[in-house]
């Protein structure tokens, strides 16, 4: 490996899903298998690229690619700790999402567009996490709303129209807030590469009024995708897409787009110490909490699975910008490591909300009583994620939570731990009755529309098996915390980058 | 060399009208000439300065003199590419859409006078150009038949009242100071009453040729009622004439006191053009007309520019200005391209017609949806440069808070109107079913320009550059 060929690394992941994406729009729609191929290979290479990235920047290696853009803002593509978090996220997750979607989508009108846009998506996501700049960053961040528009106006009808108009509405008007937000920043401070510790601190006391308008400008526009409250009236809308689309794309992708720039923004572009003079934290952390609290509220009332899932979304999404906004080390072990669970959580929960959909034509939560005899391995499935979701060990999201409030209790944050224990109790008080219907009741009539997708499994497989996998994947993240290879100790080591900085 | 460039379109344009038959073959080839020239031209100032030419050897003052500095040359080639580009499409749907055969020589006479008007620096050589532009604008509307009659005469009418007011000016100035080179006459300006109307005369005429709100009312009827490969013509290129002029007349010949005087007037314009021409773009419920409304409110951002130049005297807002303009002629020759094809090939002139275009006709709505996001300013599209460019200039002065947010407004204000159509286009309740089967040249045709605007983004440097330099 030349080091010629290890510059390009970073855009070759993105081109790794790019370039089959644009391929397959040309497809007809009977080429399947064409279609198939290109989408499989296009995830191998990806991840093959992904692997190569992640042990070299394991060893203490940073990636960088740049083309010149603006005075002051090249194109940067930057491969490092956090940026791999993200990557690594969305690389597996598309491999398991394009496998269950292929399933899904069978025999349905127009999947050579579906497929390309996907992909375009992906492309969009992993550019997002591997930008180095803010300029860069807000580049993808806009493709990404443009990618999964035709997604969520998928299937045309016009409940999916409205949704994405509103799609389109809440989330245009965010990437301008951000777009303003950054050429404010620009004209104080020009938009170098993320840094651990930021690149503020030297107008921070000339300019403070500025950085702090700049700063909220930015956080409106990341916090629509975010979900944050009151931004969040779009995620529960866009349900109506596609369930390969709400699993990958608004479970994981668009909302931890968001997620993931609050994460650069708070640590590589203002850093602790300037968060910290210039008082910024404080109600970013509030405000946060408070969504907590109010999407697991909402959730409660929910009686569509999709939607309540979206509000559940809403609520865990937060965890990661509390976690972010305490500015602690330990509080940041937990929101990022949550952004990984939150995420193989979600997907699990949306693949069995989709094989529900798919196999019985349960939309409905009521209409799920009884589900686990018929669909052991899909109930089996959503039981995990939602433990998971509670943060029950020895799941994923328990490893997130403990760390949260170790987090909350280091800041001394009290007020967290509450906030904590209680959205736990919603989340429970969510959940436990779908997992108590699920199993302990009978079935009260038929299903509404029932299809044989198999002949011996209870689903076909390309539904059941990404499922399972990301079910399993659950477990081992929770089981395996303390080991070399887990999210845990990988986000040690983001954190350890980002706080020894000095 | 600079010469051929005016040339060739003039005796293309007269062969043209001698043999109609190769038409077509001149006017393409003329126009591919002419972009390789001006390609060599812009190099070449670019690297050795700005260029003068005495036409026929007459002294300075009786002679035509032409000065091509880098924005004109960016100009020139961005008419002759366009007029490439709108050839080929023009050429490509000759079978279906019968052009009339004026078109060919009507088109290089287009091309002509623009040129002409980019390289000119003395008002009445201007005012020829503008006449003849405006001409031969108004014969291009009226290609469309009957139904265009009625708009092309209101916008001769108005183009002809437009050049009277510019002419008044021109003649008060030379009666006044005896020469109308704009570098000798702004060494003997004084701020005076007469400089002051004749300054306002003109402007009123350009404004109205160029128009700019509140002087629009004409342009949507104008443009919506050409056909399509003229109206990517007028709305890309020239409605650009006139605005040269008048930034021209403020920027070089008014005084200080009389551009700080006027620079909340065009501040205000072009804001309200952005706000009422989205409104309006949002309302109407006619393909063409969205566009041409669109060109009213892209309009208004050159106008705040400009504006904002005089208040500030500040070199990147004048960048952004020229980058708007730039970045709109090659977003908007898209965008009446496909609507163009699509409305061709579905069948009707209402928005409602692109039903299910995403299906039907996924390339043309591509290009569309493309060259609507460089309208919006979504980077990196040539939209977002000059969107940047503007606002970098804004905050380089101090506590400016007003306009980013005006301009934030107005950018969703467009937004909604682009996505108006990009989300009817999704609808698959009932498509709305093509007449014939789609041309697929057209429609990339279509798409290149609308590529194009994205692909500014990789010559932003040298770009903004070039456009910041011109400024001082």
């Amino acid at each position: 490996m030349s080091p010629f060929w290890l510059s390009y690394l970073p855009l070759a992941i993105i081109l790794s899903s790019l370039l089959p994406g644009l391929i397959i729009f040309t497809l007809k729609e009977h080429q399947v298998k064409l279609r198939i191929a290109l989408n499989l290979l296009g995830v191998t290479v990806k991840l093959v690229l992904v692997l190569i990235m992640w042990q070299a920047v394991k060893a203490g290696a940073i990636f960088y690619f740049r083309v010149p853009f603006l005075p002051g803002a090249d194109l940067i593509l930057q491969g490092d700790a956090l940026s791999l978090l993200f990557v690594v996220l969305s690389s597996v997750l598309w491999l398991a999402t394009t496998i269950y979607a292929i399933g899904y989508l069978e025999n349905s009108p127009l999947r050579s567009r579906f497929f390309g846009y996907f992909s375009l998506c992906v492309s969009a996501t992993v550019g997002l996490a591997l930008s180095g700049n803010l300029v860069s960053f807000l580049l993808f961040y806009e493709l990404l709303t443009l990618a999964t528009f035709p997604l969520v106006v998928h299937r045309g009808t016009p409940e999916a129209l409205a949704a994405g108009r509103r799609y389109l509405a809440y989330t245009l008007s965010g990437g301008l807030l951000l777009l303003t937000g950054v050429a404010l920043l620009h004209s104080l401070v020009q938009s170098p590469q993320f840094i651990p510790g930021g690149y503020v601190s030297a107008v921070v006391r000339e300019h403070s009024g500025l950085l702090q308008l700049a700063f909220g400008l930015m956080i409106a526009g990341l916090g629509v995708k975010a979900a944050l409250l009151p931004l969040h009236g779009w995620l529960p809308q866009a349900m109506v897409a596609p369930a390969p689309v709400s699993a990958l794309l608004h479970a994981v992708a668009v909302v931890k787009a968001g997620a993931f720039g609050i994460i650069r923004l708070v640590y590589d572009v203002f850093g602790v110490d300037s968060m910290q003079q210039l008082q910024l934290a404080e109600p970013l952390m509030l405000l946060a909490a408070t969504t907590i609290l109010y999407g697991s509220w909402r959730a409660l009332a929910q009686q569509d699975i999709k939607k309540r899932l979206a509000y559940s979304t809403i609520s865990q999404v937060s965890y990661i910008t509390v976690g972010v906004a305490m500015l602690g080390p330990l509080a940041a072990v937990g929101g990022l490591v949550h952004l990984v669970h939150q995420g193989v959580m979600k997907i699990t929960l949306f693949f069995c909300a989709g094989n529900y959909a798919e196999t019985l034509g349960v939309h409905k939560i009521r209409e799920l009583n009884g589900a686990g005899r018929r669909m052991p391995l899909t109930s089996a499935a959503f039981t995990l994620g939602a433990l998971g979701m509670i943060g029950i060990p020895p799941t994923a999201g328990f490893i997130s939570k403990w760390y949260l409030g170790l987090g909350a209790v280091a800041t001394d944050n009290s007020m967290m731990l509450l906030v904590f224990v209680f959205s736990g109790l919603l989340n429970a008080a969510y959940f436990l009755p779908i997992v108590y219907r699920l199993w302990f009741l009978p079935q009260r009539s038929s299903w509404p529309k029932e299809q044989r997708l198999s002949a011996t499994l209870e689903t076909h497989w390309m539904l059941l098996l990404p499922m399972l996998f990301t079910a399993l994947l659950i477990i081992l993240m929770g089981l395996f915390a303390s080991t070399g290879v887990s999210p845990l100790s990988w986000t040690q080591l983001i954190v350890e980058r980002e706080f020894s900085y000095d | 060399m600079m010469i051929l460039l005016l040339v060739l379109p003039l005796a293309g344009a007269l062969l043209m009208l001698l043999w109609p038959r190769i038409a077509p073959l001149l006017a393409l080839f003329s126009a591919a000439a002419c972009s390789l020239i001006a390609l060599q031209l812009l190099l070449q100032v670019s690297e050795q300065g700005t260029g003068y030419w005495l036409l026929a050897g007459w002294p300075s003052g009786l002679a035509i003199a032409w000065q091509a500095d880098t924005l004109s040359c960016l100009l020139i080639l961005l008419t002759a590419v366009l007029q490439l580009l709108v050839g080929f499409y023009a050429f490509a749907i000759r079978t279906r859409d019968k052009l009339s055969q004026g078109f060919w020589p009507l088109s290089s006479l287009l091309q002509l006078s623009l040129t002409a008007l980019w390289l000119s620096r003395d008002l009445f050589n201007l005012y020829v150009c503008l006449e003849l532009l405006a001409l031969v604008a108004v014969a291009l509307v009226s290609l469309s038949g009957r139904k265009a009659i009625k708009p092309a005469l209101n916008y001769l009418l108005l183009s002809l009242f437009g050049s009277l007011c510019y002419l008044l000016g021109v003649v008060l100035l030379y009666g006044a100071y005896g020469r109308l080179d704009i570098a000798g006459l702004a060494s003997e300006w004084q701020p005076n009453l007469l400089t002051n109307s004749a300054l306002l005369l003109m402007s009123l005429g350009l404004m109205l040729k160029a128009a700019l709100w509140p002087l629009h009312g004409w342009l949507p009827a104008a443009h919506a009622a050409a056909p399509a490969p003229v109206s990517a013509l007028l709305s890309a290129l020239v409605v650009k004439g006139p605005l040269f002029i008048l930034c021209l007349l403020w920027l070089q010949l008014a005084s200080s006191q009389q551009a700080q005087a006027m620079a909340p007037l065009f501040a205000g314009a072009g804001l309200a053009a952005l706000l009422f021409g989205g409104w309006s773009a949002l309302r109407t419920p006619f393909a063409k007309n969205l566009v041409a409304y669109s060109t009213v409110a892209q309009l208004g951002y050159a106008t705040v520019a400009l504006g904002l130049m005089l208040k500030f005297d500040q070199p990147l807002i004048f960048a952004a200005l020229w980058l708007f303009v730039l970045a709109h002629a090659l977003a908007k020759a898209a965008c009446f391209l496909a609507i163009g094809e699509m409305s061709g090939t579905l069948g009707g002139k209402r928005l409602t017609t692109l039903k299910g275009a995403s299906q039907t006709m996924p390339l043309a709505m591509f290009a569309f949806a493309v060259a609507g996001g460089s309208l919006i300013g979504l980077p990196p599209s040539g939209g977002f440069l000059a969107k940047w460019a503007l606002l970098q200039g804004l905050w380089s002065q101090d506590q400016q808070l007003f306009w980013p947010l005006a301009l934030v407004l107005a950018t969703l204000l467009s937004a909604a109107y682009v996505f108006r159509v990009v989300v009817l286009a999704f609808d698959r309740a009932d498509p709305v079913a093509p007449d014939f089967s789609p041309q697929v040249l057209p429609q990339w045709l279509a798409l290149l320009p609308a590529l194009a605007v994205w692909a500014m983004a990789l010559f932003s440097e040298p770009l903004l550059l070039l456009l910041r330099l011109e400024a001082l």
